[in-house]
């Protein structure tokens, strides 16, 4: 790959702009509205991308998926709603930060480490794509039982204020990731003798019950999400607030790089995503922190870790995709059909039989990247002033939009009564200080665990000490021991305040 | 001397979890080790965790620092009645969607739910619930149509742009 290659990439790239920008707009429509999500959007414009000529559809398809992994995290931080999973850890700071008036200025930092983190991935990936393909090869069934493991780890160290009703919340929300039938023989487990939950229970009726529908009920007591102080603030603001939150973003960009690396890494990983990669990074962040006791009080790091991170499973969903031939996620799954249907066939020889393509693809990230910052961040003064709106009206138009957004997945009505269930859940955990986070990361998290749990142990007939069998898997055991146990540490050597 | 605390809403959540952690394994007693592994392993611990919080109340209801009141999940009460509204409400709305539609049905929840929650200019509520619903029916219906029910709205402007 020479750099006049690269040259004539990025040229070619730039010029498609008039597919990047509506890309770029419908993926920040689609990633703000809870419960649609970017593969959903891809199949419903297959017929537009199965049209166009490859190199085309893949630079609107990656402009909308890059979009729609940014825009998720303007409702998470606005009205504590994440627009995704994969924004469900920015609510952790991004929402503190709204009702403290500072909305703009979150926003503003989730845009920049947003795109920085995807841009920063974007190049690293290009140059490093022939070695990090071999990631995922190294990781079999045992490692990823472990991956999946620090994932619910997390769950315990991210609500330390009460680990035991997290650690409560958070298995509580793997064993209702496991209610449907077995990936073996089919066999239905807790369904309650509902056919719609056959298939698992439904990522966006959770998440929109956990999120919306809960935080909208305690809403209700309030006239206005934000404090008075808060209010007069977010009525004062100006585009000096936007200046502030992209001086805050420069002075962090150490933090912007190595969290954007988690995501990367993480993504490469099949089926791990945006989800695990921003509570990672977030608590990874925490953890290194010099003040991890404000963390969850509405401190900049803990937007820019997750957004960064999320951001950063952009690019490394697609490298197993293009270097393996093996999808990363459900939306690089769906491009890949667009491509087989071009006749491209993936895996390492597309780098020899048509590099333009294979690096063509990353460059049209990179690309998109750079037009969405221009695109969105002028909107972010406006996009604040959602948290001025009364309660009152606030409160229905969230649960019942959201409710109706419930239905989309997969066009049940049911669904729409589950999300219901889930808020009802969701608000009790919320006044009961039960960590809703941890619940949705549990229901996240079950299905995939159990995959890679039950594969594991029919390879060693049943043996449990498969778990302990490698030596890389052995590596992420004593990494996940050090995360939960590094913070008591710190917290005993910390010393103590008299009363 | 300090109030006691509230640990009977702190209840809720574990007996919920135990209740289902029993349904779970009486709906897995048959099935084969390779469909049980998994929910056995989650059941148990979260089992396990439950019975050190209920041990962790019991040991507060002991020493008297605190007794078994839900008022965290009522608390305050001038919002109880918005709220177990709104959630009634919702539940109609979802029931009443088969028969009234997407948008008509949308609309008089959104109109109820405003009144419900204490905002009383007829004006604004018919103008909020209207643009509430238009804007669903356009993103829903006439943009990604979704499979929702039919009802006279979408019926009428069927027809009109048939």
């Amino acid at each position: 790959m020479s750099w006049d290659f690269l040259a004539g990439q990025f040229a070619a790239q730039f010029g498609l702009w008039w597919l990047i920008v509506p890309g770029i707009l419908l993926g920040i429509v689609v990633g703000i509205l809870p419960g649609f999500s970017p593969q959903n959007t891809l199949i419903m414009l297959l017929p537009l991308t199965l049209a166009l000529p490859v190199e085309q559809a893949f630079a609107f398809m990656v402009s909308l998926y890059c979009a729609n992994h940014l825009a998720g995290g303007v409702p998470a931080i606005l009205v504590r709603i994440p627009g995704s999973g994969g924004a469900a850890a920015t609510t952790l700071d991004g929402y503190p930060m709204t009702r403290k008036g500072q909305a703009q200025q979150a926003l503003v930092l989730s845009f920049v480490a947003s795109v920085a983190g995807g841009l920063i991935t974007t190049l690293a990936t290009l140059a490093l794509l022939p070695w990090l393909s071999q990631i995922g090869l190294y990781l079999r069934s045992v490692e990823m039982v472990v991956v999946m493991l620090f994932g619910l780890t997390l769950i315990a160290v991210i609500a330390a204020r009460d680990t035991l009703k997290a650690l409560i919340a958070g298995f509580l929300g793997l064993l209702i990731g496991v209610i449907g039938t077995d990936h073996i023989y089919n066999a239905p487990r807790a369904t309650f003798g509902f056919l719609e939950l056959y298939d698992g229970v439904p990522l966006v009726a959770a998440l929109i019950g956990l999120f919306a529908v809960s935080e909208a009920l305690v809403m209700i007591e309030e006239k206005m999400i934000v404090s008075r102080e808060g209010r007069e603030r977010a009525m004062r603001a100006s585009w000096a607030e936007t200046f502030d939150g992209l001086r805050i973003a420069a002075r962090k960009w150490w933090h912007i790089v190595w969290t954007s690396f988690v995501g990367l890494f993480i993504g490469i990983v099949p089926g791990a995503g945006a989800s695990i990669a921003a509570f990672v990074a977030y608590q990874q962040s925490r953890l290194w922190s010099r003040h991890p006791e404000l963390y969850g009080t509405g401190v900049p790091e803990g937007v820019i870790a997750p957004e960064a991170a999320n951001n950063g499973v952009t690019s490394g969903t697609l490298v197993p995709m293009m270097a393996l031939g093996v999808p990363g996620g459900t939306t690089a799954a769906v491009m890949m059909i667009v491509l087989q249907y071009h006749g491209m066939v993936m895996g390492p020889r597309l780098f020899q039989t048509d590099p333009g393509l294979a690096y063509g693809v990353f460059v049209a990230m990179a690309v998109a990247y750079v037009f969405m910052i221009f695109t969105i961040l002028p909107f972010a003064r406006y996009m604040a002033r959602i948290v001025l709106i009364e309660t009152t009206y606030l409160a229905p138009i969230i649960i019942l939009v959201t409710i109706v957004a419930a239905f989309s997945e997969r066009q049940y009505l049911f669904d729409m009564a589950l999300a219901l269930v889930f808020g009802v859940i969701g608000y009790i955990a919320h006044k009961t200080n039960y960590h809703v986070t941890a619940m949705l990361i549990g229901i996240i998290l079950g299905p995939l665990f159990e995959q890679y749990l039950v594969r594991a142990l029919r390879i060693s007939e049943g043996d449990v000490l498969v778990l302990f069998s490698s030596t890389l898997g052995n590596v992420l055991w004593g990494l996940l021991v050090l995360s939960l146990v590094l913070p008591y540490v710190r917290r005993l050597r910390k010393p103590q305040t008299v009363a | 001397m300090a109030p006691k605390a509230a640990l009977g809403a702190d209840l809720v959540i574990p007996l919920l979890a135990a209740g289902f952690a029993a349904y779970f394994f009486w709906s897995i007693a048959d099935l084969s080790w390779e469909a049980k592994a998994n929910g056995v392993l989650i059941g148990t611990l979260l089992v396990g965790l439950v019975i050190l919080q209920l041990a962790r109340i019991g040991r507060s209801l002991a020493r008297g620092s605190g007794d078994l009141r839900m008022d965290p999940l009522w608390l305050p009460r001038e919002a109880l009645a918005k709220r177990v509204g709104m959630v009634l409400l919702t539940a109609a709305f979802i029931v009443a969607l088969e028969w009234l539609g997407l948008t008509l049905a949308l609309l008089v929840a959104m109109a109820l739910a405003l009144r419900l929650l204490g905002v009383r200019s007829p004006g604004t509520i018919a103008w909020v619930s209207c643009a509430v619903a238009g804007v669903v029916y356009l993103l829903f219906v006439a943009i990604l149509d979704s499979a929702f029910p039919h009802g006279p709205i979408e019926q009428l402007l069927a027809r009109l742009f048939a």
